[in-house]
């Protein structure tokens, strides 16, 4: 993988000016869901929560695919390049699952009377959780890089084949065991001003992954170049 | 029709910690990228 | 060279040799087995929580542990040896070397699960003549699941600094599924409801091995090879 300095540098200042942007946008969004849009008046603020949760899972399930795919392609091309996206990716993912950890229990705690339920979101989310760190801490302990590609690539591609087991595992799982709610969640129909906040969230949280991703994939371009340097550089 | 449940503590701590968490990630980066260039 | 299936079994045999002699695995999983029946049974308030309530759970968290246990040591013999390469540089397809390691870890795990059952059995006075057939298919099901998976993946986190936490925290994730199901089945079984509430699950376990086991194979070399 070329990677000159310069390059890494600006492809990082790119990512964050993008994210910059997200953050701004993140503001926008704040000011429309507790301002601009109503209330849900049998569940109190607390449901506001949902259009950062909702989001930031929907971003995290989205983005866990991206490194199974990616991870996929990489070990048909062996392309350096599609890994350090895979990583990349993967780090930008564990900050919207740590969101989405978060933000569901502080969301389930008032509309439904427990920190924690084994329904089929959050039991998802959880699991994101632990492939995305197994990844990570994967990568971190094989020093070499081929070797380090190669195995995240593997777990990436065995994790994507897991979400839809876990999502039926649950399925079966809650069919027969009707959880019980302390509050009833939002009606299946969604009010269009809701709606609509939830798709502008999503949208926002979408612009910040880009941005995300390309700044982290500089810097690790970067990382690259330093080491490539090092490497080269004529011993004194 | 019961009344609104007062629990605006919880979103309040979910929407500090959201911000927290995306502003701090971008702080991250973008130190990382002052420390190495 | 000989046909991948005989490569398989003959490095299958070797392991098992191999665990025979030592017999770590064996002996701290069934360790493992006592200490789980002693604490749920004197943990238990017999007049609220029936037998049937605790013991699936206590019999799956047993075998779990007894396939980690397992699966931690599944490539130990050849990194003790510092043989790792030679596995890799001997001529038989890579499929063969996954294939003969998961035959010799089923084996253990399956020793193991043959040995606690019984216990279990014994100390939770459960027949199960009845429910023999469906509850070995289950066990067998769920076991290929998470031991298809966690053959591969200590393939990987042997060659890593901290492979003992490293398998354990890849393998969580995929143990789940094959774990949840077994354990609604083999409750179900033992509240001897009707077979037909079962095939679900059973189905899903069945789709989860055949998933798991192929891809498993088909990538494996992608671990093994440089």
């Amino acid at each position: 993988m070329i990677a000159d300095r310069a390059r890494g540098r600006s492809i990082t200042r790119r990512g964050l000016l993008i994210a910059g942007l997200g953050l701004m946008l993140l503001a926008g969004v704040y000011v429309l869901a507790l301002r601009f849009t109503p209330m849900e008046v049998s569940q109190g603020l607390a449901q506001k929560i949902f259009y950062l949760h909702v989001p930031a899972a929907w971003t995290s399930l989205l983005v866990f695919s991206v490194v199974g795919i990616t991870s996929a392609v990489y070990l048909w091309l062996r392309d350096e390049r599609l890994d350090l996206f895979a990583a990349s990716s993967a780090e930008v993912g564990v900050v919207f699952s740590i969101i989405m950890l978060t933000t569901g229990p502080l969301w389930a705690k008032p509309i439904w009377g427990t920190w924690w339920q084994w329904d089929a979101r959050l039991t998802l989310t959880l699991f994101l959780f632990f492939l995305f760190v197994g990844y990570l801490s994967l990568r971190a302990a094989v020093p070499d890089p081929g070797e380090r590609a190669r195995y995240s690539a593997v777990v990436a591609i065995l994790g994507f084949l897991l979400v839809p087991f876990v999502h039926l595992s649950v399925y079966l799982f809650r069919t027969i065991h009707p959880m019980p709610v302390v509050l009833k969640p939002s009606a299946p129909s969604l009010p269009d001003s809701m709606l609509r906040t939830l798709l502008i969230a999503f949208a926002v949280d979408l612009v910040l992954y880009i941005g995300f991703v390309t700044a982290r994939y500089g810097l690790g371009l970067l990382a690259h170049a330093r080491a490539a340097e090092l490497e080269d550089r004529p011993d004194a | 029709m019961h009344e609104t449940p007062q629990n605006a503590g919880y979103m309040i701590a979910a929407y500090v910690v959201t911000a927290v968490v995306l502003v701090g990630y971008w702080v991250r980066l973008a130190m990382k990228l002052r420390a190495k260039s | 060279m000989a046909n991948p299936l005989r490569a398989a079994l003959i490095l299958a045999a070797r392991d098992i040799r191999a665990e025979l002699r030592s017999r770590t695995a064996l002996t701290s999983a069934l360790v493992f087995a006592a200490l789980v029946l002693v604490v749920f049974n004197f943990a238990r308030d017999p007049t609220r929580l029936g037998v049937a309530d605790l013991a699936p759970s206590a019999l799956w968290i047993t075998f779990a542990f007894g396939a980690m246990t397992t699966l931690n040591r599944a490539f130990g013999i050849e990194k003790e040896h510092g043989a790792l390469d030679l596995l890799r540089l001997a001529p038989m397809p890579r499929e063969a070397i996954y294939g003969g390691k998961l035959l010799a870890n089923l084996a253990f795990v399956f020793v193991v699960e043959a040995v606690a059952l019984p216990l279990f059995v014994l100390f939770f006075n459960r027949p199960i003549w009845h429910i023999l057939g469906p509850l070995l298919l289950v066990t067998a099901l769920a076991t290929i699941g998470f031991v298809a998976v966690g053959t591969l993946l200590s393939a990987m986190a042997v060659r890593t600094r901290f492979a003992e936490l490293m398998l354990p925290l890849l393998l969580l994730p995929f143990m789940l599924p094959p774990v949840i199901g077994a354990v609604q089945v083999t409750a179900r079984l033992f509240a001897d409801r009707p077979l037909s509430e079962v095939t679900g699950w059973l189905r899903l376990l069945a789709v989860y091995d055949v998933v798991f086991v192929t891809i498993s194979v088909l990538i494996f070399p992608a671990v093994a090879d440089e």
